[in-house]
């Protein structure tokens, strides 16, 4: 009994801590300076770009597909991948620090570099099809 | 004391295959290009780990747990004997060393087994942290693990390392096995690859 009170206490904290796409997104707007205004078209370009670092997943539409309303497929591994566009999975940005693990890894590999903030409010701006 | 086979060809072979596989696992861990091959190394430790903890009961004598697993205090007694330059030489696994190969076996199992959950995209990303943490242990392990090697050779003044290589570790002619065993490498291999091509699909 105690531990299914320590469970619900616990799930309870975890869907406090659950940030919505729009906070994230303001986060990272926030960070990338005065006056940044995150843009959808801009992310949009951006997810689309072939970066032409990795020859396998040049951009980041080589495994997630043009939309990331879509199920992507990993390239490599040739698994599925769940959409990325949270109104398709509300998993989606919707915890930062997997939201920052992911822009980490895939950046460096697909960019080559780390994103910068601005970057990645204009990618969640794209992806949540938002303003 | 003379030079006597002690490790089989199947111990010293899965050995290095699971030093080679981590390490390739460990390199490639944050790329998605290399995912595949993250995991092939992955399946790799598993399929050697499976055949081993087989081989830890029909094996040679030095490779079943039977012979080398021993209680906590033969251990500690061991460790402080080290310490004090005065330890007493083991043919095979010493009763600290014991400890670190089950612990190794069992971390490398249970890296792989959620490494390939994640992989087939079961469980969440606490399964992705549990595996890091998982593969960090791992780490930690075989780093004492070395250190131990290190200490033990410089202690009995033999290259433990060598032994790995060669088989042939001080020891009397009694403690000796018989046979290396070498039939079995298939059998090894063919669990590596079983195991890396089923996990990969």
């Amino acid at each position: 009994m105690k531990s299914v009170i320590f469970l619900l206490a616990g799930s309870l904290a975890m869907s406090a801590q659950a940030a919505m796409p729009a906070e994230l997104l303001g986060g990272y707007a926030a960070a990338a300076g005065a006056g940044f205004k995150a843009d959808a078209a801009r992310g949009a370009a951006f997810y689309a770009k072939a970066f032409g670092v990795s020859a396998k997943m040049p951009s980041c539409a080589s495994c997630h597909t043009d939309s990331p309303s879509q199920p992507g497929r990993h390239v490599v591994t040739d698994k599925a991948i769940k959409p990325l566009a949270p109104a398709a999975n509300p998993e989606r940005f919707s915890d930062p620090a997997k939201v920052e693990k992911w822009f980490k890894r895939n950046c460096s590999e697909v960019v080559g570099r780390e994103c910068t903030a601005a970057e990645k409010a204009d990618f969640i701006a794209f992806v949540t099809g938002g303003r | 004391m003379a030079k006597v086979l002690i490790w089989d060809a199947p111990v010293r072979v899965g050995h290095w295959l699971l030093v080679g596989a981590f390490a390739l696992a460990w390199a490639t861990s944050e790329s998605e290009e290399w995912r595949l091959m993250h995991a092939v190394a992955g399946g790799v430790m598993i399929g050697v780990i499976l055949f081993r903890l087989l081989w830890g009961f029909v094996g040679t004598r030095h490779a079943r747990f039977a012979s080398f697993v021993r209680g906590p205090q033969a251990a500690f007694a061991y460790v402080r004997g080290l310490l004090r330059g005065e330890a007493s030489q083991y043919a095979g696994h010493n009763a600290a060393g014991g400890w670190a190969i089950l612990a190794l076996l069992a971390l490398g199992l249970m890296t792989g087994a959620s490494g390939w959950l994640v992989y087939q995209d079961m469980g969440g990303e606490w399964l992705e942290e549990a595996h890091e943490l998982l593969a960090n242990g791992l780490l930690a392990v075989a780093a004492l693990h070395v250190a131990g090697v290190v200490a033990s050779s410089l202690a009995h003044r033999e290259n433990l390392v060598r032994a790995m290589l060669t088989g042939f570790k001080s020891g009397r002619p009694e403690e000796a096995i018989a046979s290396a065993r070498p039939w079995a490498i298939p059998l090894l291999l063919v669990s590596a690859a079983a195991a890396a091509w089923l996990l990969t699909r």
